[in-house]
């Protein structure tokens, strides 16, 4: 086997070789370390300062920090909407590795916990990544500290308090208080809360209107994170600012009456100071319980308050229309007497007025008085009283459409009341103009006498209803409206409006009647006593009422499904000797106004004779 | 002839001529990482340093009972040790525990040991009394292929725990001990084209993580969460640290957590940290002095199994260092590697003892002739 010269091993000198294989293993092993030394020094000396930029960067964390919502109070300064404290986990898709495994590990910690995680891994995909998404909204005491105990195998995850709105009066001021719910989309840009995914912004009602001013500013702070986010210390903080203060000319007892008796009807009252134009109240029934806002509300609980067929999350008092009905006689008469109709003319009633129409058969159109059988000879004073129709159809041939629009219109009628209140409608008050800009038409005679007596194309507002009124009583007085004590509307602005206190008060009177004078169509609601109420009442019609049936008798309300049924309406003032407060209530498809309106505005005026309510204002600063 | 009094007399003996500058370099480093150790422990010795130094004693408890026995009769078991030291490689898939995915350790009477550690040396222990012993008239197969054989079975065993860094290191210690003995060079060269070649082959055998590991390895920034993030973070905590680092104690990266496994495989980083470029520097001046001891007390052998042991305990110890810092400074893969003496971890630090305890008694025997035995 052995081949001269070719060994396997080189083993002519055994010493040497192995030295000299030591000697050379030693120098590479010297090169190597020089490598290393090389590599340290160009680390750590040669981009140190870069190296040094990502080790802070790594430790130093920004985040902000959610201001405390301002706090509204009523008129009387009792606290409506508050903040209470909550535990909440937030997700932070930048600090996590992976956000998935993250949220089930969470889930598995929290298994009875309603987490969706492909909902907040959309949602968390969808925002920039340095931005908390909320996982929990609000978490039991129990929850949170398990969360806490097991945090190091919750990357990104963070439990942390914040704060949760929380409505004290409830159901009774859902519809004007609004709620708050997380920032939506399209909200983003013009709210800097955005950058907190769990801030929340108002939704509707005063939470919306007002909610630049009650959001606060966000704070921030730098803190020293460890390598699974956890804060270690805070290096520097700008604090965050509450939002400010909000005071309303609600009276939340007056409130929470109203609503009690509305309860089990669809309808709404508002009640408005005719001297300095405070809503005391604005109520709307059905409701529902701001509060569940505060949690993430299930699908089901929302899709039932949609579909609710007595439309619980409408503002009725503001954001539904009606026709006012013969409620808006007062006005009209108002404008016959601007226009030179003496009060004391009178017309005839037989139950009918007709009208030539050439497209019918019979060549003539019958408008009839809800009095079938006519009230005979009428004037301004009883066909106020016992709102005569055939009065109204006559007068309001006479002055024409324009005219009573006008008036209307001064009153505030077929205008926002709140310019501040997003779900507010701004009613319709129908004039020549108006149908052919937005129907196309030419205005037809007919329709001016159906505007008489406050039907046809006509939609009003309670507010708008109870303001209209109350400047009536006051002799003119026109009324800035108030909700909401802020810088805008802190100076009471008054003006007198063009109206003969002759006119009015022949008007006045005749509320007075209506209500107080045996035959009156509120008399069986009058109050009896020191201070009394005035008003007219309303009852508009939600459907054509066929010939047919007209021959063969109208069809009694109660007879009729819910929905077809007419809407009542009652437009009151009281005292009668010196007016303070009117009213308006509007019960959906309550039959007629005497019946169902009257009632209530009648104990909403007893209440607020006898109870002697304090309403002034007791001032909340802003501290 | 063998009575106590001889036998104290011997072992103080032994005792006078351990060289003690390279015992004093080992103190050293036990020190350094024990002061490490307690750095990132936040100052609670009773956590890691506590088990660090109890793990250092029960090492040098071995490095003296190595020293002890006597160099011929280690020069005799050699190939019992190796065999032995294979067994627990064996068994470990059906005794082993497993951890992270991987199965490395056995438990002896209560402590988990893991054999990949020891069969590093024990591989130079049988490489060395092979080497010794052949005749360079021996045939092609007999002298190449047994050893070659005795090489790659511990290398292969250790990949299929999977522990590809550890299998790595056995491997180079190994070959580095075909150097030593004199191979023909070329050889080597055959062998370095033959391994280029058939790495293609090798790459489909890799597990997934080992892929995703060499690949981050040539850009960390690939995946800087996931398989990138030690790299990343490593580097960042050495660059960051400068010239005088950061302080004692004061390193933001380690005490903060960005460095996962600190106390183990990345615990030169955190030096780094915390004692800049200069700590850095004065580490590897000590392992190199550390090596360069070794290397001149192995020559000093004059017998062949002396130096090749000798050689080959500083060749593994060397290998482990520098993929230790390579790994740590980017400038190879992530292997999981533990620095010698250092890092917490009882079988490599045992293991180390054990390496250099034979590494001292061939320097005290360095007088000693072995035969050469038939094998």
């Amino acid at each position: 086997m052995k081949k001269s010269g070719k060994f396997i091993f080189q083993k002519y000198d055994t010493e040497n070789l192995i030295n000299r294989r030591a000697a050379l293993v030693t120098i590479a092993k010297a090169g190597v370390f020089s490598v290393l030394v090389g590599r340290l020094a160009y680390l750590q000396i040669a981009e140190n300062s870069n190296y040094k930029k990502l080790s802070d960067k790594n430790r130093i964390t920004h985040r902000f920090l959610e201001p405390e919502r301002g706090i509204i109070f009523d008129l009387q300064g009792r606290p409506m909407a508050i903040n209470k404290q909550k535990y909440e986990i937030i997700i932070i898709k930048e600090e996590t590795r992976d956000v998935e495994k993250s949220l089930v590990n969470l889930k598995s910690l929290l298994p009875h916990a309603n987490i969706d995680i492909e909902k907040i891994l959309k949602e968390v995909n969808s925002r920039k990544k340095f931005i908390p998404v909320g996982i929990i909204d609000d978490l039991t005491w129990e929850d949170f500290s398990k969360i806490n105990v097991n945090i190091h195998k919750l990357e990104g995850i963070y439990p942390q308090i914040g704060f949760k709105r929380y409505y004290t009066q409830g159901e009774s001021h859902s519809h004007l208080i609004g709620y708050v719910s997380p920032i939506s989309k399209n909200e983003e840009e013009s709210n800097p809360l955005s950058k907190l995914s769990t801030a929340k912004a108002g939704k509707i009602g005063v939470e919306k209107a007002k909610d630049a001013i009650l959001r606060g500013k966000l704070g921030n702070k730098n803190i020293e994170v460890n390598a699974s986010g956890r804060e270690i210390r805070e290096l520097d903080r700008v604090n965050s600012v509450q939002g400010n203060y909000i005071q309303l000319t609600i009276d939340s007892e007056l409130q929470k009456f109203c609503y009690e008796r509305l309860k089990g009807l669809s309808g709404s009252v508002s009640v408005i100071n005719v001297k300095n134009g405070e809503f005391y109240a604005l109520a709307s029934s059905p409701s529902y319980d701001p509060n569940i806002f505060s949690k993430s509300i299930s699908n089901e609980t929302w899709e039932n308050l949609l579909s609710d067929k007595y439309k619980p999350l409408i503002n009725k008092s503001i954001s539904n229309q009606y026709p006012p009905g013969s409620t808006i006689k007062p006005f009209v008469a108002l404008a016959a007497l601007e226009s030179g109709v003496s009060h004391k003319e009178t017309f005839f009633c037989d139950g009918k007025h007709l009208i030539e129409d050439t497209s019918l058969e019979s060549g003539y159109k019958t408008f009839h008085c809800w009095k079938k059988e006519g009230h005979g000879n009428v004037d301004m004073t009883k066909a106020i009283k016992v709102s005569c129709d055939v009065y109204f159809y006559q007068i309001a041939r006479r002055i024409g459409i324009n005219k009573i629009a006008e008036v209307c219109k001064r009153y505030g009628l077929g205008e926002k009341v709140f310019k501040s209140l997003y779900e507010e409608k701004s009613g319709v008050v129908p004039n020549k103009q108006w149908k052919l800009e937005n129907l196309g038409s030419r205005w037809m005679v007919g329709e001016t006498l159906s505007a008489g007596i406050g039907q046809g194309y006509f939609l009003t507002t309670a507010a708008q209803l109870s303001l209209a009124l109350a400047q009536l009583i006051n002799n003119g007085m026109r009324l800035s409206p108030k909700l909401i004590y802020d810088i805008e509307t802190s100076n009471v602005y008054n003006e007198r409006i063009i109206a003969d206190p002759k006119y009015l008060k022949i008007i006045k009177n005749a509320l007075d009647e209506a209500t107080n004078a045996p035959g009156g169509t509120s008399y069986r609601s009058r109050i009896i006593g020191k201070y009394k109420m005035a008003g007219k009442t309303g009852t508009s019609q939600v459907r054509a009422i066929s010939i047919k049936e007209r021959e063969e008798g109208l069809i009694k309300n109660k007879d009729l499904p819910w929905e077809k049924r007419d809407h009542g309406l009652f437009i009151g003032y009281g005292p009668t000797t010196d007016p303070k407060y009117a009213v308006s209530v509007i019960v959906e498809h309550g039959g007629s106004g005497s019946g169902s309106a009257a009632p209530i505005a009648s104990d909403i005026f007893k209440y607020l004779f006898e109870k002697k309510l304090n309403l002034k204002r007791n001032e909340i600063f802003n501290v | 002839m063998f009575n106590q009094n001889n036998f104290y007399s011997s072992a103080f003996a032994k005792l006078q001529s351990i060289n003690y500058p390279l015992l004093g370099l080992i103190i050293t480093l036990f020190f350094v990482g024990l002061a490490a150790l307690y750095s990132i422990s936040n100052g609670d010795f009773n956590s890691w340093p506590l088990k660090h130094s109890q793990r250092f004693i029960l090492g040098l408890i071995i490095f003296f009972l190595v020293i002890f026995f006597d160099l011929r009769l280690i020069f005799g078991y050699a190939y019992v040790i190796f065999f032995l030291s294979i067994i627990s490689l064996v068994i470990i898939p059906f005794f082993g525990i497993e951890s992270n995915g991987a199965t490395r350790w056995i438990n002896i009477a209560g402590i988990s040991l893991q054999p990949s550690e020891f069969v590093k040396y024990t591989l130079i222990l049988a490489l060395a009394k092979y080497f010794h012993s052949i005749n360079n008239d021996s045939s092609f197969i007999k002298t190449l292929i047994i050893p070659l054989i005795i090489t790659i079975v511990p290398v292969l065993l250790v990949i299929t725990q999977p522990d590809l860094g550890t299998a790595l290191i056995i491997l180079l210690g190994g070959i580095s001990l075909f150097w030593i003995s004199g191979l023909n060079y070329k050889y080597f060269i055959v062998g370095v084209f033959s391994i280029l070649c058939s790495l293609p082959v090798l790459w489909q055998y890799l597990k997934d993580y080992q892929k995703d590991r060499v690949l981050t390895f040539f850009n960390p920034e690939r995946d800087p969460l996931g398989n990138g993030y030690h790299i990343m973070q490593s580097k960042i905590a050495l660059g960051s640290g400068g010239i005088f680092g950061k302080g004692y104690m004061e390193g933001t990266q380690s005490h903060l957590n960005f460095l996962p496994e600190m106390q183990t495989d990345f615990i030169f980083t955190m030096l780094g940290e915390e004692f800049g470029f200069i700590g850095t520097l004065l580490l590897l001046l000590i392992y190199a002095a550390l090596i360069m001891i070794s290397i001149r007390l192995a020559l000093k052998s004059r017998s062949l199994f002396s130096k090749y042991l000798s050689l080959g305990v500083c060749n593994v110890f060397f290998i482990y260092v520098f993929v230790n810092i390579g790994m740590v400074t980017g400038l190879l893969p992530v292997v999981g590697v533990p620095l010698p003496f250092i890092s917490y971890g009882g079988s490599s630090m045992l293991a180390v003892m054990f390496g250099f305890g034979l590494l001292m008694n061939c320097y005290i025997n360095r007088n000693i002739i072995i035969e050469k035995t038939n094998y």
